[in-house]
């Protein structure tokens, strides 16, 4: 019987060249790629077909809420409203656009919790208006951010027809 | 007087920790790197709102559409007339309808129910928004029939 001599076994050497040249590529590839950019959400809005006509049919029992939106000349907001109820124009009158939603859907609590969920919001722009401030008026009605936990007050969102643009 | 042997073998590296770390490197690359964001276009300034979370449950279907500015290297826009950004192409909002036509076609040609197919709008904070209505109108023109849309905006941290 025959023993292979241990004693003078080599060691197998592995060539790290080529792994270290691909994962060095990966790496620039990945850098390179790297795009740094702020997390993007989205708001869903419901336009079913045939909405943009005010007569749209909808399952809301109620008459949406209603939030107006002027421009001023320079497409900056000039005023805001809620249901008729002026809010002003600043920054803060989006904070009391978010409190008016608030307590107009506690109110819509003592009919059914369902009927909330039924709620519409109908956003009635100019047309010049920035388009941020639709955002922000989406953003007030659709909730708010308490301790990094949100807190959902409307989620059925829709456009009025649209108004003609200011010579 | 001493020598040393001629058979010196040349030392060895340890390459292991050399290769954790670039591995670790690789993944969080990987882990950070958005590829579902390519399609957003640079050009494009969102409106900002604290409440603009990714959807709860990922799109199946949804195309996205960028509408916004031409802009310089510092943001400033040089061209008052807003367009929809293809890539390297632009189209003005009255050129886009044959664009959603196709699109249309397409999901139908596919089988996909349109009420299921999102069109997120990605539009320009300063865009007014007359403008982005009359998009969402096109959407839902018959031939077309899109109907369901979400705007995008980029994540505030304020709270109210």
């Amino acid at each position: 019987m025959k023993f292979r001599n241990r004693s003078n076994l080599t060691k197998i050497q592995l060539d790290m060249t080529p792994m270290i040249d691909v994962v060095f590529q990966l790496i620039i590839f990945f850098m390179c790629t790297l795009k740094v950019s702020e997390p993007e959400g989205d708001f869903e809005i419901s336009m079913p077909l045939g909405a943009p006509s005010a007569s749209a049919v909808s399952d809301a029992e109620l008459p949406p809420f209603k939030v107006r939106l002027q421009a001023g000349a320079d497409g900056r907001l000039a005023s805001l409203t809620f249901n008729g109820t002026d809010l002003g124009s600043g920054e803060s009158a989006f904070a009391e656009l978010n409190a008016e939603v608030l307590r107009a859907v506690n109110a819509l609590g003592a009919i059914g919790k369902e009927q909330q969920e039924k709620q519409e919001v109908e956003i009635d722009p100019d047309f010049n208006l920035n388009y941020r401030y639709i955002i922000n008026a989406i953003g007030a009605c659709s909730g708010r951010m308490r301790n990094g936990v949100t807190v959902r007050y409307i989620s059925k969102i829709k456009f009025a027809p649209i108004r003609q643009q200011s010579p | 007087m001493k020598f040393k042997p001629a058979n010196v073998t040349p030392p060895e590296l340890d390459m292991t920790p050399m290769i954790d770390v670039v591995f670790q490197l690789i993944t969080f690359f990987m882990l950070i790197n958005k590829f579902e964001q390519a399609e957003a276009d640079e050009r494009v300034v969102l409106p900002k709102d604290q409440l603009a979370a990714p959807p709860a449950v990922h799109r199946q279907h949804s195309f996205l559409l960028n509408f916004g500015y031409l802009r310089d290297q510092k943001g400033v826009i040089i061209d008052p007339k807003p367009y929809f950004f293809f890539g390297d192409e632009r189209a003005e909002l009255a050129s886009v309808r044959a664009r959603l036509r196709q699109e249309s076609q397409y999901y139908k040609t596919t089988g996909t129910d349109l009420a299921e197919i999102t069109v997120e709008i990605r539009a320009d904070a300063d865009i007014p928004t007359g403008l982005v209505q009359e998009l969402i109108q096109m959407c839902q023109e018959e031939g077309i029939a899109f109907q369901r849309f979400a705007l995008k905006a980029t994540q505030k941290a304020t709270e109210y």
